[in-house]
């Protein structure tokens, strides 16, 4: 779908050399902090913003040439604005299901992101979180076979992110293609199928959210108090290391917990005793990713 | 795969009716651009009638000259401030932006803005021209009627065209009104469109002559005249009309925008011909 895509600003690279496909039906996040080159790249495969280089194909089409055909089967969630204050919720949605050659019900649609009790009122009465479901429903409204989704929950309450989360995956069970960007671990966690990372223009990484950074085996974290019975003993060598920490407390690192937890328990119940404070832990997706980007951007400050 | 045979993109006509029926909406919501095009003209009208001592203008009644004049500021309003006004506010709120992600085509959007322009613009002037008939004993020249309508008609094409085209180079929203009126108004006043010129000094005479509102303008005036016979407007008029509206329809081809923010500086359209709208590019 995107191949070594580039997108240079005058003389900065905003997206250098990204390559990844998506798949039909699948939910696939563009991950990375603020000026990564996620939105350029969903932009260019909007058709919004033009490339400078590289090869992009969505739905077969280029959508940098793409016409009306590529942009009746494609829908688009804006970060922010573009909607008419003064037109009523409906009256919005009808106005762009008249662009479309085969839309979907404008009633359902509303009822669907749940604005059915606000379908009279003016957009510019809205909240925040009203206004991007207009937004998606806007999106929708075309029956897009792919959805373009840039940061669709920022500035949602909590509640308001669950339900947008619902939606979303609701439309990848009714077969549409969503390709979303996000700086939320967490969305990706719930959401995403698979997970590509940028940084710095690049796409560092890619895989599912729970394998990110490998962080499915390794790196895992064990940790636990050393009982009365065992001061001054060492719990057996195995495929770990110490982290420093207080005396008598042990933190280690391995990228087999099994093996070493195995070793570690026939140790304390040869001593017929407890390991106190014993915990397994494996690192979060937000440790993994800070791992990623931080490398990446080191990574990308020495190339130069 | 006939799902996707299935999708054959909407009849263009009605895309267009759809969006003049849009913008129209959008307009009578917008207590601005239905003031500016109907309320103001209409007022200015009325306070001229009442203000002006009744001497002839052009040997005519003063109301049958200032009737046609509001006219043709009333296409000013309708079809250049307005439609710069909302068509850069348009393009700033991301408006256009997320009309470009649809189907719909660059050209039904214009359409629709230029149609309702036009809609405005008759309504406004069948408003002026029904109050001066009732009260202020205005008499249509019916021999001449076909040439009001020409005017008119050339009027509107012309000043949607340039206000479209100027849209490229304003930057923002708070200086969309600005700059339409501060171009509008001085041509107005030069343009015999607030009071008759009746010799002015040659140099003004020329700059005048060089932008369209002039012949438009005066041929309007002209059409509410009993003594007119023939079209009232000469012919390097016409070709002035023509060519601004040239010009204008390939500024809008080159440089229209979607996206909100100024014109990109490295494509250099600040000198082309239609910032030319501009004043101060005349020399």
């Amino acid at each position: 779908m995107v191949e070594r895509l580039r997108k240079d600003y005058g003389t900065v690279r905003a997206v250098d050399g990204v390559s990844f496909q998506v798949r039909r039906c699948e939910i696939y996040a563009l991950l990375g902090p603020n000026g990564a080159g996620k939105t350029s790249t969903v932009e260019i495969l909007e058709g919004h913003r033009r490339r400078s280089g590289g090869s992009v194909r969505v739905l077969g089409f280029d959508p940098g040439t793409g016409d009306r055909h590529f942009r009746e089967r494609v829908g688009i969630v804006l970060q922010s604005g573009g909607m008419d204050a003064e037109l009523t919720v409906r009256e919005m949605v009808s106005l762009f299901a008249g662009f479309y050659a085969r839309p979907r019900d404008v009633t359902e649609t509303i009822e669907q992101v749940g604005l059915t009790a606000k379908r009279r009122a003016r957009v510019r009465t809205l909240s925040g979180g009203q206004a991007r479901r207009l937004d998606l429903a806007l999106a929708l409204i075309g029956d897009p076979e792919v959805l373009f989704l840039d940061e669709p929950t920022t500035g949602f309450d909590p509640n308001a992110r669950r339900e947008a989360w619902d939606m979303i995956a609701g439309l990848r069970r009714a077969g549409t293609t969503v390709l979303l960007t996000s700086h939320y671990l967490d969305e990706v966690q719930n959401l995403a199928d698979r997970v590509g990372v940028m940084s710095h223009g690049h796409l560092v990484e890619e895989s599912t959210p729970d394998a990110l950074g490998g962080r499915d085996v390794s790196g895992t974290v064990i940790s636990f108090r050393l009982p009365r019975q065992l001061r001054g003993s060492e719990p057996p060598a195995g495929p770990w290391d110490r982290t420093a920490g207080p005396v008598g407390e042990f933190t280690m690192h391995t990228d087999e917990p099994t093996r070493v937890l195995l070793a570690l328990t026939q140790w304390a119940c040869a001593h017929h005793t407890e390991l106190p404070g014993l915990t397994v832990t494996r690192p979060s997706l937000e440790d993994v990713y800070l791992r990623i980007t931080g490398q990446a951007g080191i990574g990308a400050g020495d190339g130069r | 795969m006939a799902a996707e045979t299935a999708r054959r993109s909407r009849p263009p006509t009605l895309l267009a009716i759809g969006q003049v029926r849009y913008q129209l909406l959008l307009l009578l919501r917008s207590p601005l651009g239905f003031f500016l095009s109907v309320v103001f003209p209409l007022l200015l009208l009325v306070c001229l009638k009442v203000i002006t001592p009744s001497h002839p203008v052009d040997g005519l009644p003063y109301a049958q000259w200032v009737t046609p004049a509001m006219c043709a500021f009333c296409l000013l309003n309708a079809c250049y401030v307005t439609v710069i006004t909302s068509m850069v506010l348009a393009r700033e709120e991301g408006t256009l932006k997320r009309l470009r992600g649809t189907p719909l085509p660059a050209w039904a959007y214009l359409a629709g803005r230029a149609g309702s322009a036009f809609v405005t613009s008759v309504l406004a002037c069948g408003v002026i021209i029904a109050t001066a008939v009732a009260f202020f004993s205005v008499s249509i020249v019916w021999h001449a009627v076909g040439y009001f309508v020409g005017a008119t008609l050339l009027g509107i094409a012309c000043f949607f065209l340039i206000g479209a085209a100027v849209t490229t180079v304003v930057p923002k929203t708070d200086t969309a009104l600005p700059i339409a009126f501060g171009t509008m108004l001085p041509l107005a006043f030069i343009s015999d469109v607030f009071f008759s010129v009746s010799h002015p000094p040659v140099w003004l005479h020329d700059l005048a002559s060089a932008f369209p509102v002039a012949p438009i303008a005066q041929a309007m005036e002209d059409s509410f005249n009993p003594a007119t016979q023939s079209w009232p407007m000469p012919l390097s008029g016409l070709l002035v009309v023509l060519g601004w509206s040239a010009a204008a329809i390939v500024v809008i081809a080159l440089a229209f925008r979607w996206e909100p923010g100024p014109a990109p500086a490295a494509r250099g359209l600040r000198r082309s011909p239609g910032s030319a709208g501009r004043p101060r590019h005349r020399p």
